[in-house]
């Protein structure tokens, strides 16, 4: 079994936790010692890990670029490259239509973690012109 | 918040305001518990008998949406009874004489009636508050925040810490404590429309100067205004003025109010783009579905409530073809001509955070090793950190000084009436979060807790309604309607109802008014006119029920089943 150092991803208490990982699978949590929860957890965070593992007991992992070609047209699978092009050339033709204003981005509050929102927050400014972001940080 | 968690439970009182840790922060909770145990004296405010209601010296069972009303009121007794650090004051505010003009006109007994607090109680907590040694806190969660005069009780309660002198030294001042892991870590990222990374200004010129330079752009590309705030995006879409939403890890169409409404704007969109894990109702409205890496896949560092920098590393690898946000961000912008290149996690936190922002330049990922951790102000490497601010009195204003701020009350947006006379209230449980796509792909916890949630109704609202406890019951407001699964409890306020926000088939923003405060646009989730019936067929209703939530899931993993086919050429 090997162990992996992990902050629980739900509240905001910081609770520091080893991923428990059998086979490549998260297969349990256990509490570490960390500055808030000094080797405690609640319900959630020792519970709350196996959704990585695709349980699909709600809804599936998504594991693949999909898009609708036109509007309300159904999903398709397509390769990165077709994806990312896509996004790029719409929203690009916005931008040139309607302005860098009406393009909207959202940070992640949740387990994307600081530097995806650092990346985002610069893409959102440097690339697109706008200081449309903006994070759940009011619900 | 202005202190650390750890120190919580060194304060010799605190007050907790529209604040249920037991449900949003069970491990804060335990910091409290063992606070009292150390002595701390506890006061609690709250329309409901919360669990740590039950552990306080105080309670005071407030009515939901007077809150402006009680704040001034009981800062009016630590002036009118002489309680008040006058040298505190003196030193390290403006504005008290102002601040006083407002505040002398809200008494206990004056305001008895809007707050429905016994006067004397109230004197009693406001003594208990302002006196006690070493410090006091003041804890706050979604009880202030989403309510109409939100940053209007954010002064106040600011304004009390400070004419207390209850602020500025250890384990004191002001807790408002964040619900999502990374809510924190969002804001001090600069994920917010009038802020650069660690609260730079957008609008200071010097500022957008030096993040031009470091982002290699010229300094007119770099917008000039601030920009929108996601709970507007409805709005927005209806005007006119958002053609493309590049939605990020959220999903709001379970967790923002009015969810009908936002719906059917984000059908008018040119493109919505979701970046996610699972296939939520947002992402099943979206014609990018863009599949990231999940927590447990990739390394990366949280800010947690008392803005301590953690590092989590990745416990298994990458499922399919689902890429690091940050890489798929990064790809995308270099495909729209503007090159974003970063090696790894640590790259990213180095350039654009430590290298950008003194208070954070001494977190480096080393130190953050194991349980190390590293809690902003943090500006050098061997800096131990800061897990007080504002010590000595020194506020982050110009001048170095706090500013008193008062406000009149305001009664809600939306009081209820003969049709819809109970108040709608949306709150926490313990063992499913937010859009529930994380807790409700876990086994055990769906287990416990599953579709349609709980509404908890007071035994008269209930009776008079004919609805017994566990009985499936009709909520419905003038947004729409949702069925879930009365909890008669008399630990909840009479002429208020409240429902959890996890719960898909039960869900309560079905019902929630989308009305957002002019300064912070926060959405009035604490506050909406509903009225509840009693299902007379339980039978049809747990039947009904079933199907509704099959058809749910049957339609996302439809959704979702596109991925199953091989790519075609697009």
């Amino acid at each position: 079994m090997e162990k992996h150092m992990a902050v629980c991803p739900y509240c905001g208490s910081g609770c520091k936790l080893n991923l428990l990982v059998e086979n490549g699978k998260v297969v349990g949590a256990e509490p570490l010692n960390g500055l808030t929860n000094q080797g405690e957890l609640c319900l959630k965070g020792l519970h709350g890990y196996d959704f990585i593992n695709d349980t699909k007991i709600l809804t599936p992992r998504i594991y693949h670029p999909m898009i609708r070609e036109t509007k309300g047209a159904p999903l398709k699978r397509v390769s990165w490259d077709t994806a990312l092009d896509f996004v790029a050339q719409k929203l690009t033709e916005i931008k040139e239509k309607y302005g860098p204003d009406s393009i909207m981005t959202t940070g992640s509050s949740r387990g994307a973690g600081n530097e995806s929102n650092l990346a985002m927050q610069r893409f959102a400014r440097a690339c697109l012109g706008t200081n449309n972001i903006d994070n759940c940080a009011r619900t | 918040m202005s202190c650390g968690v750890p120190g919580m439970e060194d304060a010799g009182c605190l007050f907790l305001f529209g604040y249920n840790p037991a449900d949003a922060h069970p491990i804060v909770a335990r910091r409290i518990l063992r606070a009292k145990e150390k002595g701390a004296k506890i006061i609690v405010a709250d329309p409901r008998v919360i669990e740590t209601a039950r552990i306080a010296d105080i309670y005071l069972p407030l009515k939901i949406g007077s809150n402006i009303a009680f704040l001034n009121a009981f800062a009016n007794v630590i002036v009118s009874e002489g309680m008040a650090d006058k040298k505190f004051i003196e030193e390290h505010t403006t504005g008290f004489d102002e601040w006083w003009e407002t505040i002398k006109n809200y008494t206990p007994e004056n305001t008895a009636e809007i707050t429905g607090i016994d006067p004397e109680q109230m004197r009693a907590a406001a003594r208990m508050y302002a006196t006690a040694e070493p410090s006091s806190i003041i804890c706050w969660g979604m009880g202030v925040c989403q309510h109409h005069q939100n940053v209007e009780a954010v002064h106040t309660c600011a304004a009390i810490a400070c004419i207390s002198g209850q602020i500025g030294k250890p384990n004191s001042g002001v807790a408002p404590v964040r619900g999502q892991n990374n809510v924190q870590g969002a804001c001090d990222m600069g994920a917010l429309p009038n802020y650069f990374p660690g609260y730079q200004s957008v609008t200071d010129p010097a500022i957008k100067q030096k993040f031009a330079d470091a982002w290699g752009v010229p300094v007119e590309k770099l917008s000039d205004h601030v920009g929108y705030k996601v709970s507007d995006v409805p709005t927005l879409i209806e005007q006119g003025k958002l053609h493309a939403f590049y939605n990020f890890g959220e999903d709001p169409v379970q967790t923002e109010p009015d969810a009908k409404h936002l719906t059917e704007q984000l059908a008018k969109l040119d493109l919505f783009i979701c970046q996610d894990i699972f296939m939520t109702q947002s992402a099943a409205l979206a014609d990018v579905v863009l599949p990231a890496t999940s927590w447990g896949e990739h390394e990366g560092t949280f800010t947690a409530c008392d803005r301590t920098f953690q590092y989590f590393s990745a416990a298994v690898p990458p499922k399919g073809e689902c890429r690091h946000d940050w890489e798929i961000i990064a790809d995308l912008s270099t495909r729209m001509g503007y090159p974003m290149h970063y090696e790894n996690a640590q790259d990213i936190w180095d350039t654009e955070l430590r290298a950008m922002w003194p208070k954070a330049a001494g977190a480096t990922y080393e130190r953050m090793q194991g349980t190390g951790y590293a809690q902003w102000p943090v500006p050098t490497e061997d800096h131990p950190g800061s897990p007080d601010l504002f010590l000595g009195g020194q506020f982050s204003t110009p001048d170095g000084k706090a500013r008193l701020k008062a406000h009149d009350f305001d009664t809600p947006t939306e009081m209820p009436d003969d049709e819809y006379p109970l108040v709608l209230c949306t709150v926490r449980e313990v063992g499913h979060y937010s859009c529930r796509s994380m807790t409700g792909n876990c086994r055990t916890l769906s287990l416990l807790a599953d579709e349609p949630g709980e509404i908890h109704i007071n035994p008269e609202d209930a009776a008079a309604r004919g609805i017994r406890d566990g009985e499936i019951v009709r909520a419905f407001s003038r947004r729409g309607e949702t069925m879930s699964r009365a909890c008669v409890d008399e630990r909840t306020d009479k002429g208020t109802v409240y429902m959890t926000y996890q719960w898909w088939v039960g869900k309560c923003n079905n019902l929630t008014l989308h009305v957002v405060d002019t300064k912070s646009h926060t959405p009035e989730d604490k506050y909406s006119a509903c009225q509840v019936e009693a299902v007379a067929d339980q039978v049809w209703a747990e039947r009904h029920l079933q199907e509704l939530y099959h058809e749910l899931k049957d339609r996302l993993a439809a959704e979702a089943s596109a991925q199953d086919a091989e790519p075609v050429m697009a």
